[in-house]
């Protein structure tokens, strides 16, 4: 009876190489897509560096740049969806939804346009996301993630970020505001490639420590009192989750501007994927780097040469999910 | 079960509160090793929140709870998960979650952070689903189970952990007949293999028959304490739950029984 229980992972191991191989299959796509379109076999020649000057150019210059953007930001947006729904054990809650996102945003583009500050923009994204955080957690006045109050005190704060953003747009010069207009929606047109090294570095490290903490994160999905009883740490686990989950919010809005129903999306599908009873971290990392790879690669083509912003995409897909989501009869694992 | 080595669990002097609210104050426990013990009482009187406070769930305000003479809340999360077991009142589990998953979880406090799942997991697993008379129901998931089954393989869970304590909330209250004896015989079987055990009961005819030792509480204070045949009286009962009853002996097992229960103002 025994040989049955002893691998519960290989359901889990299969999603995940299933979807590793759609998020390759997408990244040659987007590699190879676009105004110039270059062979699969080119675009492998570019990537090894035996392809002529003017591929070279495209693929590695202009595309491989943005693709790992996207990769990366989608990747940490969904991880630190799937962590602050898990905390806050409401599938709701996830940073764009409690207005963390949007916080990121304001910070960021008040470094873009310069306000005086003369900081980063992942620092200052970084710091939006902290501060919205904090000031969530001091409105809801407990010390916990838990139930609708900290998602309420969220959405409120996200509308007033929302709306500091758009009036520091419009304090600045038309060609400045019309600069960073993408970005505010969600774009990967408008990265720099420092904070697209510090989002590598902050998704590295934050896979790593989520895997280390991978087993007390699985007791969350039950009562504190059961989670307790396992051994789990309760206190130190929910500081250092939602800490990461702010920090892959606040490095992936410095890339990519407020994407935040990839947070949503990507771990719903991992969710549906993957055997219940675990959190599907890796799986809703690679669904989200798929999905911001694809809404990207749409954004590219649909309307070329223009280009529609890959938060539009995810929005026009994204909301009539999250509506299904609430009005759906019976929610499941996560209410 | 062998490996099952005894540790002592005792509160001293604890205070418990929820914010400014008191509900017990300077309570004494101390559980008597490889024994039953009941805490009975009315609603509201503190026995869940005792449970809690003995489970480290709910820190006391003032005073300690000692595992093996030392202060619960000191000592690391994952020691203490191997000595006490707990089965709360609220156990919901994500939907979907088989029998088999959520016994599994019952052996993470043996885990290191990234070690696979261990023969003795295996050995430790196979011997609480077949103690909690799972085994047959492993691959099933939890929320297409009777109740009784349900509370069967939380219990698995809690047996997994192989700890020599074990806490229980309310094990039977949302149970039928049938399936509330089914889990007091296990607790006493498992008793028998040498767990000291703790459990909130309401049922006070079954906590007389199944429990060692009785503690009564009334108004978050312990107000008697000892074996159920010697505490449990007319007086008590009355006291407790504002009831009077006559008192006579189960032919077939001599403990009380209560008869003839009716309002005190008749």
């Amino acid at each position: 009876m025994s040989s049955q229980f002893t691998m519960p992972g290989t359901r889990n191991t299969l999603v995940n190489i299933a979807l590793s191989v759609l998020m390759v299959l997408i990244l040659f796509t987007s590699l190879s897509t676009g105004t110039v379109q270059v062979s699969l076999f080119d675009t492998m020649s570019a990537l090894v560096g035996n392809a002529d000057p003017m591929t070279d150019f495209v693929v590695n210059e202009l595309r491989l740049s943005r693709v790992v953007a996207g990769l990366l930001s989608g990747a940490a947006l969904a991880m630190a969806g799937c962590l602050m729904q898990t905390l806050a054990r409401n599938r709701l809650a996830t940073p764009g939804i409690i207005g963390i996102d949007n916080a990121a945003t304001a910070f960021a583009v008040a470094s873009v346009i310069g306000v005086g500050l003369s900081l980063a923009p992942s620092a200052m994204a970084l710091a939006g996301a902290a501060a919205a955080t904090a000031i969530a957690f001091g409105l809801a006045g407990a010390n916990v993630t838990r139930g609708y109050r900290f998602i309420v005190a969220g959405i409120g704060i996200g509308a007033i970020a929302g709306a500091v953003t758009q009036v520091m747009l419009s304090r600045v010069a038309i060609d400045t505001a019309n600069a960073a207009y993408p970005w505010t929606v969600g774009s990967l047109n408008a990265r720099d490639s420092r904070s697209v090294l510090v989002l590598g570095i902050g998704v590295a490290a934050g896979y790593v420590t989520l895997m280390c903490l991978s087993r007390a994160l699985n007791t969350l999905q039950f009562s504190d009192a059961v989670a307790i009883a396992l051994g789990t740490r309760l206190r130190a686990i929910r500081v250092t989750g939602l800490g990461l989950s702010v920090m892959l919010t606040g490095l992936a809005v410095s890339v990519c501007g407020p994407v935040g129903l990839i947070a949503l999306l990507a771990p719903e599908l991992a969710r549906a994927l993957c055997r219940p009873g675990k959190i599907p971290l890796t799986a809703a990392a690679l669904a989200g780097a798929s999905f911001m790879l694809l809404a990207d690669l749409l954004g590219r083509i649909l309307l070329a040469p223009l280009e529609i912003p890959v938060g539009i995409i995810t929005a026009i897909v994204g909301s009539p999910y999250l509506l299904w989501i609430l009005l759906r009869p019976s929610p499941r694992s996560l209410t | 079960m062998s490996h099952t080595k005894t540790a002592t669990l005792k509160a001293e002097s604890i205070t418990l509160a929820h914010r400014q609210f008191i509900v017990a104050e300077n309570l004494s426990l101390s559980l008597p090793t490889g024994k039953v013990t009941a805490i009975v009482g009315p609603n509201g009187c503190g026995k869940s929140t005792l449970l809690n406070g003995l489970a480290r769930i709910h820190a006391p305000r003032e005073g300690s709870v000692l595992l093996d003479g030392k202060d619960i809340h000191r000592l690391p999360s994952k020691e203490v998960a191997r000595k006490l077991a707990l089965l709360p009142q609220d156990n919901t589990a994500p939907e979907g979650l088989t029998v088999a998953d959520l016994v599994r979880f019952g052996r993470q406090p043996h885990q290191g952070w990234m070690t696979q799942w261990s023969r003795e997991d295996q050995q430790a697993f196979d011997q609480a689903v077949l103690a909690a008379d799972v085994a047959d129901l492993s691959g099933r998931a939890l929320d297409t189970l009777s109740g009784g089954q349900r509370q069967r393989a939380w219990i698995a869970m809690a047996v997994a952990q192989q700890t020599p304590l074990l806490l229980l909330d309310e094990p039977t209250s949302a149970l039928d007949l049938g399936h509330q004896i089914e889990v007091f015989e296990l607790i006493q079987a498992l008793s028998r293999q040498g767990k000291t055990i703790a459990m909130v009961v309401h049922d006070l005819v079954n906590a007389c028959r199944y429990a060692d030792h009785m503690v009564a509480m009334k108004n978050g204070c312990i107000i008697e304490e000892g074996a159920p045949a010697d505490i449990v009286s007319p007086e008590l009962v009355k006291e407790l739950y504002g009831v009077h009853c006559d008192l006579i002996q189960d032919p077939a097992t001599g403990s009380p029984l209560l008869a003839n229960l009716r309002p005190c103002n008749s």
